[in-house]
């Protein structure tokens, strides 16, 4: 399907500004401001100056709160975004309500415990975001996340992600009926985005901390209908997304 | 008959629909009444065939028209075709098929031998067939060779037979077919069974080149990432598109091995 970028001049304008710069700036930015997000429930709420505030929208991470408080803005993160921040890229401190820090390993126990399949989703959020991909979440197309090749304001979603795993019997579910298949595909076709699925495989099982993350292998694979009447016209070889 | 006035037909049931595009094929697949059920045109080319039961096969003993050229394989100057083959030809009466003795059979004989499921396929199988049949495309069973050389043919013979090849020639024959048809690959519930060529009207049997895809008949579940890695590792590097028969639609799917590209 390939990238469907909003107007002219948007692919322009995401050239000039990559993604990765972005988000290095973000991370410099949120590590000299000694940013601490509260951990509450699965989310984290994290404040931000104005500066800080354009950071995050541009690198699109969290949700900006609509509040009236005039000098600071609130942003409300994922439980995979602030893992990422926290996390890979080191540049936020977690807290609970009793402003104590909580260290990776601590954070990891609190998402698993709530989240069941929180590893391999995560694997497959830092993943998408390592290779400098915006990736949101997708449940208002039935997926995991969705990924953007840039901003959401200059390009629609490439993909709709889904979760896979191996082990302990494909624990997100997905997929395991023809049906299934039907129904995603169905949906994907009519929003314009490829199914991508990401196989998370464990090479060792040892899901209690998040040095885990480095026993992942992740094998990205689309799925895509193929029409025998279009099929005609095309070589399959010479297209790795038949339609 | 009340039933035939609700009769739907398997013609036109493709799942066409591509992105973008959302017809709703629902209306056009059932008949209310009987009358509107399409018949194909008499044709007047109509070649014969005659079934070898051991072999699950038949000889074709009169060639008319061009449709031989994508259809049969060869073996020692002959041809002979699978029941896919019969039924989709015997359906649009291209093809009529004899007994041993000559005596015509008629197409409930040829849909009795499909459900009798001993020549290697089914109802499934067959749709799948002649689904990319009517479109045009140029299929084969899966790893079973257009043509065979005379000389090469004989090496098979002396491989396969466990006893020295002095058995005639129609013995030999029967024993190439028979090593052909045990051949066809079959991985958990998942079949990889046809090797697919686009249309093509230079198409030759004995330099078919390499398909454009081979199609694996989906089983009742969707294949796990370890059956597509194994039916990947069986394909030899030609795309495989699986294929999926339910309630007698057709629908394709691919699963390809990607890479997204580190972005800047």
């Amino acid at each position: 399907m390939g990238s469907r970028w909003k107007g002219k001049g948007a692919e322009v304008k995401a050239l000039a500004d990559p993604i990765s710069e972005i988000v290095s700036q973000l991370q410099s930015s949120l590590i000299s401001s000694n940013s601490k997000g509260l951990l509450s429930g699965t989310g984290v709420l994290l404040k931000a100056d104005a500066e800080l505030t354009d950071l995050l929208n541009r690198a699109c991470f969290g949700r900006p709160r609509v509040t009236s408080e005039k000098n600071d803005q609130w942003f409300q993160l994922s439980t995979e975004e602030a893992f990422y921040l926290q996390h890979s890229l080191k540049c936020i401190k977690i807290v609970d309500h009793n402003d104590t820090e909580l260290n990776s390993d601590e954070l990891w126990k609190h998402m698993t415990s709530s989240r069941e399949n929180f590893p391999i989703l995560f694997k497959a959020f830092s993943h998408l975001r390592s290779k400098n991909w915006v990736v949101r979440s997708g449940s208002q197309y039935g997926v995991d996340f969705v990924a953007y090749r840039h901003h959401p304001a200059l390009v629609h979603s490439e993909y709709a992600v889904l979760v896979l795993s191996a082990q302990d019997g494909n624990a997100n579910g997905r997929l395991k009926v023809w049906s299934d298949f039907h129904c995603t595909l169905r949906l994907c076709g009519s929003v314009a985005k490829t199914l991508l699925i990401l196989n998370i495989e464990e090479q060792q099982s040892c899901a209690t901390s998040p040095s885990c993350l480095d026993n992942y292998a992740v094998e990205e694979r689309t799925i895509t209908r193929w029409s025998p009447e279009q099929g005609r016209e095309k070589n399959v070889k010479s297209d790795p997304r038949v339609k | 008959m009340e039933a035939d006035k609700w009769a739907s037909f398997s013609e036109g049931t493709s799942d066409s629909e591509g992105y973008g595009e959302d017809p709703d094929d629902d209306d056009h697949c059932c008949a209310y009444a009987s009358t509107d059920i399409p018949k194909l045109q008499f044709r007047k080319d109509i070649s014969r065939s005659r079934w070898l039961d051991p072999l699950g096969l038949a000889e074709v003993v009169e060639r008319k028209g061009g449709l031989w050229t994508t259809t049969g394989i060869v073996r020692n100057g002959k041809i002979y075709c699978f029941i896919e083959e019969i039924l989709y030809l015997a359906e649009i009466g291209a093809l009529h098929l004899l007994s041993k003795d000559d005596t015509p059979l008629t197409l409930e004989h040829v849909y009795n031998k499909v459900a009798e499921g001993k020549s290697g396929c089914s109802l499934e199988y067959y749709e799948a067939y002649k689904h990319l049949k009517s479109l045009g495309y140029i299929v084969g069973r899966h790893g079973i060779p257009w043509s065979v050389r005379r000389s090469k043919a004989n090496c098979i013979v002396i491989q396969d037979t466990p006893e020295p090849a002095q058995s005639g020639d129609k013995e030999s024959r029967n024993s190439i077919l028979i090593s052909e048809m045990i051949n066809n690959m079959q991985i958990g519930g998942l079949r990889l069974a046809f090797d697919v060529y686009p249309p093509n009207s230079r198409f030759r049997k004995s330099a078919p080149g390499d398909p454009c895809f081979v199609l694996c008949l989906a089983s009742e579940y969707p294949p796990s990432k370890e059956e597509i890695e194994d039916l990947e590792r069986h394909s030899h590097g030609i795309p495989l598109i699986f294929c999926l028969v339910e309630h007698g639609r057709v629908s394709f799917f691919s699963f390809n091995k990607v890479e997204l590209p580190v972005l800047p």
